[in-house]
């Protein structure tokens, strides 16, 4: 007894305790639910047998069903225009954000914190609000674009089929960016002053300085975001429910709403569950992608 | 140890005890905010019935189906639940809800035969009872008679079949003003589906049959009503009480929905707004509406059908009141006890005879997508009325065929 209470103190117990502690929270939170939707994405699962594993198993059978659905095809494309879009705008426009926050000016590190408020809303929230400006009839985005006279007529954002998946992207882009650019801004700041000064002696430009300096000093930052930008925005499910609902017609369905639907709309769980499974897959390549960026941020 | 045992043991004793004189408490499942239906009867009920203890939760709408076959698949069922009339089915194929067919032959509250037949159908199945309905809602056409005399046309004379509808819509269609002609709901969840239905039966059709000629005609109608703009191009993602808002507001002339809208029309429309039935194809076609709204079921596993059953009494007794307390049409063929807005009411009361469940089918929501992609895709043009239904009946066939 007393062995094991000193090398829990002060040996390699502690180390252990520590392991297993965080193994256990792993196993629990988030192995066994996987590994669970993953042979539930194997069997034909409804409500009234989810709480017992004795239920069919048809192997690949709900991923061919859900790849035999017409509607596949537009969400597997929706789902990546609206990852990529939503990625490259937020990154970009978070990436510029932060360097004009770098810039010496008066409160501009409060003008920063302030747009941290959009990430600290609800997504429903957002949703509610940025429905109202998309509204077709009586929104503001309408009012504005038609007075200025930008648009001739009002725009559909929501209802009609070409343009609601850039709707709802335009949102999320709106809802990433702080994300972004709070991330990009740490990373700007951990880089040395006198870099840029050394630099600037030698007579680099203001585009120079950016590309050779700031940019490799802040590939881990980048990859991180990126990453991490990617995991967010499948997990985007309040707003797409709170804006169109995936639709008119599916033409802003998505992925994570196209399995949530089959849950618990059709209650089809076990199609849901493969969809999210695919989804897992992908994430899982974007997580080791994660995990490579930030090892190499530690070694310099 | 053995004292916390001894201690639980005389704990469980007194306990067990106690129950023997204490009332039956039953547990009640609903989807009522505190102001609503089941709140306000539970305090009536309990005085009138001292023995009985009622335990109500409320469940979120969306969320009751996923609740309630979870804890019937943990044992946590209660005595007593709301369920929506389309999902009746699903319960009752189960063997989950009490056959209440015997305790109802000799039932002096209730008699079957007064229940509306669309009603009854929705908590029929296999040739049993399995719910007694708490109310129920239907669809008709409101209008504002001051926009009808502003445009020529007669408040009392509203449109009966879809031409009339066609040609009033496109009378008062104005957007200069920001006036639709009409409003109504052809979202893809089940309230698309809802709107639709009593269309495709008028013309021919039903869930179970859908690629007819009067389908193609119902949706080649709503594609004009949208092309044409005399509807909001947002009637694809407004459900109906989001339509009906923009009715109340003064922004459409029309609107197709049910009871439920009157307490806030009382408050936010500064017109004269009336009902009508919902038009028919042509003169002599045959009627159809919409059934809505939910049932009082006992569980299979309750411990007390007894009690259960005396409430579900109680509960059909309010029938009378119920369009002017809660708001929705009685379900079965009682005298309301001196309606509000009478008017309005005997539409409602008279669509009510034409309205008709939705199934009964144990995957119920499958099928209704099924519907509600058609209705979709055909009015957001991704393909034509025909191809949208054909596909449509694929699929419903597959459910039904299972």
């Amino acid at each position: 007894m007393q062995g094991i209470i000193r090398t829990i103190r002060d040996g390699s117990g502690f180390d252990i305790l520590l392991l297993g502690l965080a193994l256990l929270y792993l196993i629990i939170f988030s192995a066994f639910p996987i590994i669970y939707n993953i042979i539930m994405s194997l069997q034909t699962v409804d409500m009234f047998t989810l709480t017992s594993f004795n239920r069919p198993f048809v192997g690949l059978q709900n991923y061919y069903d859900i790849f035999s659905q017409p509607v596949a095809r537009t969400i597997f494309w929706n789902t990546v225009k609206f990852v990529v879009l939503s990625i490259v705008f937020q990154l970009s426009i978070g990436f510029g954000l932060a360097l004009f926050f770098q810039q010496d000016f008066p409160g501009a590190s409060y003008l920063r914190g302030l747009f941290l408020a959009g990430w600290i809303m609800p997504a429903l929230v957002v949703g509610a609000i940025w429905k109202w400006l998309f509204a077709g009839d009586f929104g503001v985005i309408n009012y504005v674009l038609t007075s200025l006279g930008i648009a001739d007529d009002r725009i559909f954002w929501l209802s009609d089929p070409n343009v609601a998946l850039y709707a709802v992207i335009i949102a999320n882009i709106w809802l990433g960016i702080p994300f972004n650019m709070i991330l990009l801004s740490v990373g700007l700041a951990s880089i040395p002053r006198d870099v840029y000064e050394a630099a600037e002696l030698d007579g680099a430009g203001a585009f120079e300085r950016f590309r050779s300096i700031t940019l490799p000093l802040m590939r881990a930052q980048l990859g991180a975001v990126i990453s991490l930008g990617v995991i967010f925005t499948l997990q985007q499910f309040d707003l797409i429910a709170a804006l169109t609902q995936g639709g008119p017609a599916d033409s802003s369905n998505v992925a994570q709403y196209w399995s949530w639907q089959f849950s618990f709309q059709t209650y089809e769980i076990s199609l849901g569950s493969a969809v999210s499974v695919l989804m897992i897959i992908f994430v899982i390549v974007v997580a080791a992608v994660y995990v490579r960026s930030t090892r190499h941020e530690h070694s310099y | 140890m053995k004292r916390v045992m001894k201690w639980i043991a005389a704990a469980s004793l007194f306990i067990s005890g106690a129950a023997q004189a204490e009332p039956v408490t039953l547990d009640i499942w609903t989807i009522d905010r505190p102001d609503q239906y089941m709140y306000l009867l539970k305090d009536e009920f309990e005085q009138s019935h001292p023995d009985i203890k009622l335990n109500i939760k409320t469940v979120q709408f969306r969320d009751m189906v996923n609740d309630l076959a979870r804890a019937t698949a943990t044992g946590e069922s209660p005595d007593v639940t709301y369920i929506d009339n389309p999902e009746v089915a699903l319960f009752a194929s189960r063997g989950l809800l009490l056959d209440l067919s015997p305790m109802l032959a000799e039932s002096k509250v209730i008699k079957k035969d007064d229940i509306f037949p669309g009603p009854l159908s929705s908590v029929t199945w296999d040739g049993k009872i399995y719910g007694i309905p708490r109310g129920a809602n239907t669809i008709a056409l409101y209008y504002n008679a001051d926009m009808f005399k502003a445009k020529g046309l007669d408040p009392d004379n509203p449109p009966k079949t879809w031409d009339e509808l066609y040609a009033a819509a496109k009378k008062l269609n104005d957007p200069a003003k920001n006036i639709y002609g009409l409003a109504f709901s052809a979202v893809a969840t089940e309230e698309g589906t809802f709107q639709f239905l009593p269309w495709l039966q008028m013309a021919g059709g039903d869930y179970n049959k859908v690629d007819t000629e009067g389908g193609i005609k119902v949706l080649d109608f709503w594609g004009k009503l949208l092309d044409e703009k005399l509807a909001s191009p947002d009637t694809l993602i407004r459900s109906q009480f989001d339509s009906t808002g923009t009715f109340n507001a003064g922004n459409a002339a029309m609107a197709i929905s049910g009871p439920w809208e009157l307490p806030r029309m009382g408050r936010e429309a500064k017109f004269d707004y009336r009902a009508a039935l919902l038009p028919i194809p042509q003169e002599g076609a045959t009627r159809a509406s919409a059934l809505g709204e939910g049932d009082n079921v006992i569980l299979a596993k309750s411990e007390h059908p007894k009690e259960a059953f005396i409430l579900l009494e109680f509960l059909y007794s309010k029938m009378p009141d119920v369009w002017n307390r809660f708001g929705f049409v009685p379900a079965a063929n009682v005298k309301s006890n001196d309606p509000k807005t009478p008017a309005i009411y005997a539409v409602f009361e008279e669509s009510m005879k034409y309205a008709r469940n939705r199934g009964p089918h144990p995957e119920w929501p499958k099928i209704s997508k099924a519907i509600y992609t058609a209705i979709q895709s055909s009015l957001t043009h991704q393909s034509d009325a025909k191809t949208a239904l054909g596909t449509a009946q694929k699929q419903i066939d597959a459910v039904l065929n299972k």
